[in-house]
């Protein structure tokens, strides 16, 4: 019996090391492998996230719905706490791990023919597949400190993905964005982690579990846990950059600005749930729903295609944060979950709509933006099966009944009703600003997809455009297959299928009419949306985020460069300046003690040597050598001497 | 007979301008000529004051060594003149001033 | 070898600095391979000593012999010894020493010029480097301590840059003035302090185990912790700690006192550059952490939170000074201040996380900086130019250049996994906490100090997005150079390096094996030594 519960835990083991593991092997694989053979790592990576996959699949079966898995491993001992190194697996993690993998293998499939031909394409491989490592790692490890470090390490990836195409000057600044104000929420994490360890002396998820009562360093700690999650889920003061990032290859978008990296941050927040206060929820719910807001209205006015996912993400992913602020964490993981299949799809979808048309545009010689849909219309013809695929994913993000993002949506309607209570106050609005946000998400939803495919043929008329290659429209089918409402739950109008119903333990309210009137509420703004689908919106504010780039250059850039000039400044100055007079100083001092030395003291040596030169000189002058002269001296002085004896 | 003072008057004269010629001559011809004069002014003054003893002698006794001594001196002299003349390729006392300090 | 090794260690490179002179100046290789073998030699004494180092135990591998005994009658008798060890502190750092020497040597294989004189000093320097690092003794440590300048200033002086005259005095005066204040409180420490071993003759000692004893001071003597005359606001003994403080904060360097840094970091050659940015500067917080507080426990209490304060400072005036540098090695130099900074907040936190990051960083940063200044010198030795805007693009034709640069820069802002993330993350708990156990530093100082990740992060982003990203083009007069990759020596320089940050980062229970007795006994002596001496003097 013992043996074979052994057996099964080197088994478990094994598998969910290989999970980790593999992509972490694909990254020094594409490294490895020379620039010659870069063909094999087309066919290495995608198999090893396969792999990955499979043994997340068996992590998966052991863990779902099973006593959650703690296993810890010694890191290292200092100042007397030994930090573990140890995975936490629950359900939350284990459908996480799942999912990750998963999208991460659908997209270096769909990789492997969307970026044929890039000359950097092992380290493409590479980075993708070290961002699947760190994203793993941030799910499956077991304390705040480690996800701490993979949370970075996420971040460095994707500044690495964003910046792939490094001769593009826009690539390298959007990086360097994403990167910074991700590190800006992160000093707000480490912070929290600071106050989490002078106060519990402990890091490990366990401990937080079970931490009891509201105190005020909690409030503190979560919140500034909370900003690193802002950083990393593209919160409201904090979301520019990802609009920014997607300067990346479309398949990055995918993987990364969509589905896994954007949402670890709302992984983190149901992860940690426990730490936070009501306060810090109530801050939270606020800053989600202006996310959600600002996010879905920005949506609505954007010109570039990805641009409008990316602000369609944000807003989403405001949503999640929302749902965790009112307090069901459950909601928001299963949107979370809806929301990364449907959201990779629409990506993908819309990288193929690039590809093709960038295809077709290498044959005919045309140069034109074809990520700006104002170029775009009427490609339903020519992409059919793009479209089928931009239809579902997009029926899903819309929230349109049948499909997955009906129910997770409903599921954040439901706990935010049975969270604004009965008596009226500011939840009220949140609740309002819910339904809001859907509402909008259908309307530019709907006119992504009516723009792209509907309606004239422009500037794309005159080329010859084909369907994606097969390994594009596999991995595509797939994650649209997913966006069925089955995949969630068998009752259409109950999201507490299995997912669901393995996140959370306790009772769940569901109201029934919240699904019929959300359902009626869709169809509303679908008639809205078909009614002024060629009416363009436009707002400068919205179009460019709030102005928040702006915003951080005169705020904080500028002034911190300025800060930067000053200190130099000082250095250069002040510093220098104090240390160059003070030896100017001495110089002068110096000289002065010089002249002293010269004047003065060599002056009264030399006076009495030139004292005696002179008489001795002068007496000289009589010893002229002249006979004569003497004579005249002589003769002088007698003459001298006689008239002095006699007077 | 001419008083004493009158010849101490001309001994006087005689004296300074061999004196002045000593000192002033730019030849050592001149100098030793100079000498001479000098020497001839004391001789004029022993003579002179002999005058005021009339029984004695000396006074030209004395003039004659004199004048014996400045034969003596002036064929040194003009031999020492003929030494340096050869030596210095010169006869100016000036020129030789191997004792200038 | 349990006795001699540290002697070894520490004579070998001074014997062949001796052999060297005797050998005709024509032998540019012989003299090569010589400081080679010297440097492959410390290593294997290294490896013996770490085998037999045992981390449980505090002070190891003592070497103590008389030194200088002077009977002065009634003035009591001086007594200096030679007297060496090895401990938490120390082990790291001479670890650190032998490695990056080893690679100075390496990176030294084409100085043209006057190679004899070059690899003397070398010698010279790696022997004061590694006697600083072991010395127990106060008298014992000044001298190498001061024999360190010396090379330095004639490497610096003699194979650097276009401004090296004034970038070498610079760095000299400065030492020196650190060194006189240094010098001042050694000698109020020898008349202050006594030999307890020895009894019925007053026995002056420099041996700073001693002086770290308060019950070892002579009554009323100078800076006896009974005394309580003051001099100007302070104490004679708060003078004390001040005047090290400053003397170790030069050498660290703190602002306000870095500015012969950059200048010297710009000015030397390439492998000077390492030693100083990786050794030299730890020379500092090594004193800081052996001399100045143990010494004076209470007035460390009392100036812990200036010490914590000025670290801060240290931190985020560094960083933005970097900002706005246009040379790289300036850049490099200048993160070095802020990262120094971390150390001094470390060691003012007074817990044994902060002082454990603070022996960590310093360990870390050795690595880091070094591996950062070799990459500055290899751009350096390709144009012989190292100003930041007159480069763009160069990833796509130095890749694996690149990928080093990226290593360096990401580990130097402290991306986990290298090994400067786990330094700075301890110094970040240890400070945080030093308030809750009553230490001497408020929280706010550590929640202000981690602006300073982002101001390193903004600084290296900035720089990898001008020289390395968008098109590849070279302005200034610089067009048309050629940029070969990466060579076979610098691999065998960068790869090593790059190695032991990732080790250190990954896996960092060796190091903290050998360093957290240390901390521990270090952070808990100071604290309680000095509220105890503040409370009942």
């Amino acid at each position: 019996m013992e043996d074979i519960q052994s057996y099964e835990a080197t088994y478990f083991t094994t598998c969910l090391v290989a999970a980790v593991a593999l992509p972490l092997i694909s990254f020094f694989l594409s490294f490895a492998i020379s620039e010659k053979y870069s063909w094999i790592v087309s066919f290495s990576a995608p198999f090893l996230l396969l792999l990955s996959t499979v043994a997340a699949g068996f992590v998966f079966y052991a863990v779902w719905n099973h006593e959650p898995v703690n296993i810890q491993w010694h890191w290292f001992t200092c100042a007397g706490y030994t930090f573990t190194a140890g995975v936490l697996l629950n359900n939350i993690a284990a459908l996480m791990l799942l999912l990750v993998t998963f999208i991460s293998f659908i997209v270096h499939s769909y990789s492997t023919a969307y970026m044929a031909g890039d000359p950097d394409f092992r380290q493409y491989f590479a980075m993708l597949g070290f961002f699947t490592f760190s994203m793993l790692g941030i799910v499956v490890v077991d304390n705040l400190l480690l996800i701490f470090i993979f949370w970075e390490l996420v971040g460095f990836s994707s500044y690495m993905l964003i910046g792939h195409w490094r001769e593009k000057p826009e690539a390298a600044e959007a990086a360097k964005r994403a990167f910074l104000i991700n590190r800006a929420g992160d000093i707000g994490f480490l912070i929290g982690l600071m106050i989490l360890w002078a106060n519990t002396g402990s890091f490990n998820l366990t401990d937080i579990d079970s931490l009891s009562g509201y105190s005020s360093w909690m409030t503190a700690a979560s919140l500034c846990v909370f900003c690193g999650v802002m950083g990393k889920s593209a919160q409201f003061p904090l979301f520019s950059w990802l609009p920014d990032a997607m300067e990346g290859p479309t398949p990055v978008s995918a993987l990364i600005h969509a589905a896994t990296m954007v949402a670890a941050g709302i992984f983190l927040l149901a992860r940690v749930y426990s730490l936070f206060t009501p306060p810090a929820l109530d801050v939270v719910i606020i800053i989600g729903t202006l996310t959600a807001l600002a996010g879905a209205l920005s949506a609505l006015v954007q010109f570039d295609l990805k641009k409008i996912l990316a602000y369609s993400t944000i807003s989403q992913l405001g949503l999640m944060v929302v749902a965790i602020g009112a307090g069901a964490p459950q909601a928001a993981m299963l949107h979370l979950f809806t929301h990364a299949f449907f959201k990779a799809c629409l990506f993908l979808g819309a990288g193929s709509v690039i590809h093709s048309l960038h295809q077709a545009q290498h044959q005919s010689n045309t140069a034109l933006d074809v990520q700006d849909i104002r170029n775009l219309g009427g490609l339903q013809k020519k992409l059919p099966f793009t479209f089928i695929i931009f239809l579902l994913s997009g029926a899903a993000l819309a929230g349109v009944p049948l499909f997955t993002g009906f129910l997770s949506k409903d599921a954040i309607l439901n706990s935010l009703m049975a969270w604004k209570g009965s008596d009226l106050s500011w939840r009220w609005l949140i609740f309002a600003s819910a339904f809001l946000v859907s509402f909008i998400t259908v309307l530019y939803t709907f006119r992504l997809i009516w723009s792209v495919f509907k309606g004239e043929e422009k500037v794309t008329a005159s080329l010859s455009i084909e369907e994606p290659p097969v390994a594009m429209r596999v991995p595509m089918a797939i994650l649209a297959a997913t966006s069925c409402w089955l995949f969630v739950s068998w009752n259409p109008f109950d999201f507490s299928g299995w997912i669901y119903n393995g996140l959370t333990s306790v009772k769940h309210f569901h109201f029934t009419f919240i699904a019929l009137v959300s359902a009626a509420w869709i169809v509303v703004a679908l008639i809205v949306a078909y009614r002024i689908r060629e009416r363009s919106f436009k707002s400068a504010v919205l179009l460019n985020g709030f102005y928040l780039d702006r915003v951080y250059r005169w705020l904080i850039e500028s002034p911190a460069f300025q800060l930067a000039l000053f200190t130099n400044k000082v250095d250069k100055k002040w510093i220098d300046g104090v240390l160059h007079t003070s030896a100017y100083l001495q110089l002068i001092a110096a000289h002065v003690t010089g002249w002293f030395d010269r004047v003065l003291v060599d002056g009264a040596v030399d006076g009495a040597a030139g004292l005696t030169k002179g008489i001795g000189s002068f007496a000289r002058s009589f010893q002229s050598g002249k006979i004569q002269l003497y004579i005249f001296w002589a003769v002088f002085t007698i003459i001298i001497f006689i008239i002095w004896t006699l007077l | 007979m001419f008083p004493t003072e009158h010849f101490l008057y001309l001994g006087a004269l005689l004296f300074s301008s061999g004196l002045i010629v000593v000192i002033v001559k730019k030849n050592m011809i001149m100098v030793l000529l100079g000498i001479e004069l000098m020497l001839n002014a004391s001789n004029l003054n022993l003579v002179a004051f002999n005058q005021l003893h009339p029984g004695s002698v000396a006074g030209q006794m004395f003039a004659l060594f004199v004048i014996i001594v400045a034969v003596c001196e002036a064929a040194v002299g003009l031999a020492i003149i003929i030494q340096v003349y050869r030596y210095y390729q010169t006869s100016v006392p000036d020129e030789v001033s191997e004792l200038n300090g | 070898m349990q006795d001699i090794a540290l002697s070894l260690l520490l004579f070998t490179p001074l014997l062949v600095a001796f052999v060297v002179l005797f050998l005709p100046s024509t032998a540019a290789t012989a003299f090569r391979y010589l400081t080679l073998a010297v440097n492959f030699l410390q290593v294997i004494i290294l490896l013996i000593i770490l085998r037999a180092y045992d981390p449980a135990l505090a002070l190891q591998f003592v070497e103590q012999q008389p030194w200088i005994t002077l009977d002065l009658g009634s003035w009591g008798v001086l007594k200096a010894e030679y007297f060496l060890g090895l401990d938490g502190l120390s082990l790291p750092l001479v670890i650190l020493s032998v490695f990056v020497m080893l690679i100075a040597t390496i990176s030294s294989w084409k100085i043209a010029k006057n190679v004899k004189g070059y690899f003397a000093l070398l010698l010279i320097l790696n022997a004061a480097i590694i006697g600083s690092f072991t010395a127990l003794d106060f008298l014992l440590f000044y001298l190498f301590f001061e024999f360190m300048l010396l090379p330095m200033f004639f490497l610096i002086a003699l194979w650097g840059g276009p401004k090296r005259e004034y970038a070498s005095i610079k760095f000299f005066l400065y030492t020196l003035l650190g060194s006189i204040f240094i010098l001042i409180v050694m000698i109020g420490l020898y008349t202050s302090v006594h030999d307890p071993s020895v009894t019925g003759k007053l026995v002056h000692s420099f041996n700073v185990l001693h002086m770290s004893n308060a019950t070892n001071f002579i009554s009323n003597s100078i800076l006896d912790p009974n005394n309580v005359w003051q001099i100007g606001w302070y104490t004679a003994r708060q003078w004390g700690f001040l005047l090290l403080f400053v003397g170790f904060a030069i050498k660290l360097p703190m602002v306000p006192f870095h500015t012969w840094l950059p200048d010297a970091h710009v000015e030397a050659p390439t492998p000077i550059s390492v030693i100083l940015a990786a050794l030299l500067l730890k020379i500092g917080g090594y004193g800081l952490l052996r001399i100045a507080f143990p010494i004076f426990p209470d007035s460390a209490v009392y100036f812990g939170w200036f010490v914590g304060l000025m670290g801060v400072i240290s931190i985020l005036y560094g960083g933005l000074n970097a900002m706005a540098s246009k040379d790289l090695k300036r850049l490099i130099a200048y993160s070095s201040v802020s990262h120094m900074g971390f150390v001094l907040l470390g060691v003012a936190s007074l817990t044994s996380e902060g002082v454990a990051g603070s022996v960590y960083q310093m360990f870390s940063h050795g690595i880091i900086s070094a591996m950062l200044f070799l990459l500055a010198g290899v751009i350096y030795d390709r144009t012989g130019n190292r100003m930041i805007g007159n480069y763009s693009g160069l990833s796509t034709k130095m890749p694996g250049f690149t990928v080093f640069v990226l290593v360096a820069f990401f580990a130097s802002m402290g991306l986990p996994g290298f090994s400067g993330f786990i330094a700075e993350i301890m110094v970040f708990l240890g400070a945080f906490k030093s308030n809750s156990i009553n230490g001497p530093l408020h929280e706010s100082l550590a929640i202000v100090a981690t602006l300073g990740l982002l101001i390193g992060a903004t600084y290296y982003l900035w720089t990898l997005q001008r020289m390395f990203f968008g098109p590849y083009n070279l302005k200034g007069n610089l067009s048309g150079a050629h940029m070969p990759d990466v060579n076979q020596r610098e691999y065998s320089m960068l790869l090593p390096l790059a190695f032991v940050a990732l080790f250190f980062g990954i896996y960092p229970q060796p190091m903290i094996t050998i360093i957290d007795p240390f901390a521990k006994h270090f952070a808990e002596f100071v604290l309680s030594a000095g509220k105890s001496l503040m409370l009942n003097p």
